[in-house]
């Protein structure tokens, strides 16, 4: 579970926060969607989930940030890594860059946990498996596609088992084939597993139709959070920059142009739109 | 892409030793290259210690194209700049007032087949070995695990640096950028690509960082490996002698130098 209360943070040298007064509770093995315009604080967010703020950026902060029993600010990273996974949006710079092939490269993360060989390779067919990436099991990773690197690098992250994952626009390199994957399988991962997911994502109408619940940011506060047909059907989301699923904007300009449409919540999902004209 | 390494998948001879052992040979033929009194006892070992290794492991041909192609510049230059600029008593070639000696071509030639043998010694290595092998094997008896990954990383990047580079100089030339000109001009366009690519490299390190520490690298404990290192008694004691022959080989050139 995720515990996040009164956090405020500056990252050195700003006067403004990044993030200010987040209260936030994550229970165990929910899928929660974080949406927010360009600044504001999803990406910070992510790294005071995972502990880089505030043990890597520094700067101050106000409050705490909670994983289960941990204390995020008193626990060093290494030992936090065993318990948060932060998936980020460039593929490439999170490729480890010591390993040959893309086993290897899966298993970086296990090696440093100390794990036996046996559970090792145990975990790597199974993560293989679970992102589909198979056949890119002996190849090199610095020899893939942006989209197989960020497969792979999730695979690296979800082989280590955390009971938290963090994900900040791990599908932004992806086309949509890739982007169903990764989201069916974060969604598996959460009902197999009970593992939290918080997942940074633009892509609104993969986030409507896969996750519990989304928190909407804005200027470092959180300005929504409830189910996901709640907050992406919020005229706020407009003006917060963030825009709106195609099926809610459908449904809004059919509103505007008046037709008699009875239900009153616009709809984000396919089912709901077709629902929402019939 | 390009290669990051001469690493050449194989499976027999050199390739079922104990990365310590290659490295153990390729020290033994350094220190031989390093102490060997003559040129005919530098060809002997050439050819009767590399190439056989070279053949037993199947990379005959890459090792004699490579060995080729290196060490053939050495040869010419120092053959020449020897030949002429140490004094002897067989002349072979008289122009004007230099003469190109016997003795400097020997000489010459002795320091280009020192290059030879060592330059073979680690070329088989690398040829033989993968370099995070290698790099497990060393932190497997004490080297720090982050100078290891550092080494590691480095043959990788590399080769994405200059990837990285070609892209920002396209970049360049399609807003006007003229390449073609002549090599002082060149270098002063050099100027507009350093910038973006050294700032990116900047922030590459951070997310990189960043991504080590999201896979537990700074975690304290002991640390396991996917990949197991096959070692034995005789590969062992062969280290014990190739070790024992590389002392033996100094300490016979010391008390050659002094007893002269």
């Amino acid at each position: 579970m995720i515990t996040v209360k009164g956090f405020s943070y500056w990252y050195p040298g700003e006067e403004e926060p990044a993030l200010e007064k987040i209260d936030l509770t994550i229970p165990q093995g929910q899928f929660c969607g974080v949406v927010g315009a360009n600044g504001a604080g999803k990406s910070t967010l992510c790294s005071a989930l995972s502990g880089f703020v505030p043990h890597f950026f520094h700067g101050e902060f106000e409050g705490e940030v909670r994983i289960d029993k941990h204390m995020v600010a008193q626990t060093p990273l290494g030992e936090l890594a065993g318990e948060v996974g932060l998936v980020f949006q460039n593929p490439f710079n999170q490729i480890g860059g010591a390993r040959f092939t893309v086993r290897e490269e899966i298993a970086f993360g296990l090696e440093n946990l100390g794990l036996s060989k046996k559970e090792m390779e145990t975990r790597i067919a199974e993560v293989l498996d679970l992102v589909g990436i198979e056949e890119l099991a002996d190849r090199s990773p610095f020899a893939l596609s942006g989209g197989q690197q960020q497969r792979v690098a999730l695979a690296s992250i979800l082989a280590m088992q955390p009971k938290v994952l963090v994900l900040d626009e791990p599908t932004a390199q992806l086309d949509p084939r890739s982007t169903e994957d990764v989201f069916s399988a974060l969604r598996g991962l959460v009902q197999r597993a009970e593992t939290t997911v918080v997942m940074v994502e633009h892509k609104l109408e993969w986030l409507a139709d896969f996750v519990d619940r989304v928190i909407a940011l804005d200027r470092g506060r959180i300005e929504l959070d409830d189910s996901p047909t709640k907050v992406l059907s919020s005229p706020r989301m407009v003006k917060m920059g963030i825009g709106r699923t195609q099926y809610t904007e459908t449904a809004a300009a059919a509103k505007r142009g008046k037709l008699k449409l009875r239900p009153k919540i616009l709809p984000v999902t396919l089912d709901q739109a077709r629902t929402f004209f019939r | 892409m390009q290669r990051s390494t001469l690493f050449i998948q194989g499976d027999r001879g050199l390739y079922r030793l104990h990365p310590l052992s290659k490295l153990a040979i390729t020290g033994f033929l350094l220190v031989a290259a390093g102490t060997a009194p003559n040129l005919s006892l530098l060809l002997l070992g050439y050819l009767l210690l590399l190439l056989p290794l070279a053949v037993w492991s199947g990379l005959l041909h890459p090792f004699l194209k490579s060995s080729l192609l290196v060490i053939t510049p050495f040869v010419i230059s120092l053959a020449v700049i020897q030949g002429f600029f140490t004094p002897g008593q067989i002349i072979l070639l008289q122009l004007g007032p230099f003469t190109f000696t016997l003795e400097g071509l020997l000489s010459g030639l002795t320091v280009a087949g020192r290059i030879l043998l060592a330059l073979g010694g680690t070329l088989l290595l690398m040829l033989s070995t993968r370099p995070d092998h290698l790099m497990l094997s060393l932190t497997q008896h004490g080297l720090p695990s982050s100078l290891a990954y550092i080494v590691l990383t480095s043959l990788q990047i590399f080769p994405r640096f200059q990837d990285r580079a070609r892209v920002i100089m396209d970049a360049q030339q399609a807003r006007g950028l003229e390449m073609r000109v002549n090599p002082l001009k060149r270098m002063r366009l050099l100027v507009p690509l350093m910038g973006p690519l050294i700032l990116g490299s900047i922030v590459d390190v951070e997310e990189r960082a960043m991504a080590l520490e999201a896979r537990a690298f700074s975690r304290s404990g002991p640390k396991s490996s996917l990949i197991v290192l096959r070692d034995s008694f005789p590969q062992r004691a062969l280290r014990g002698l190739l070790l024992l022959g590389m002392l033996s080989l100094i300490a016979w050139r010391i008390w050659a130098v002094f007893s002269l």
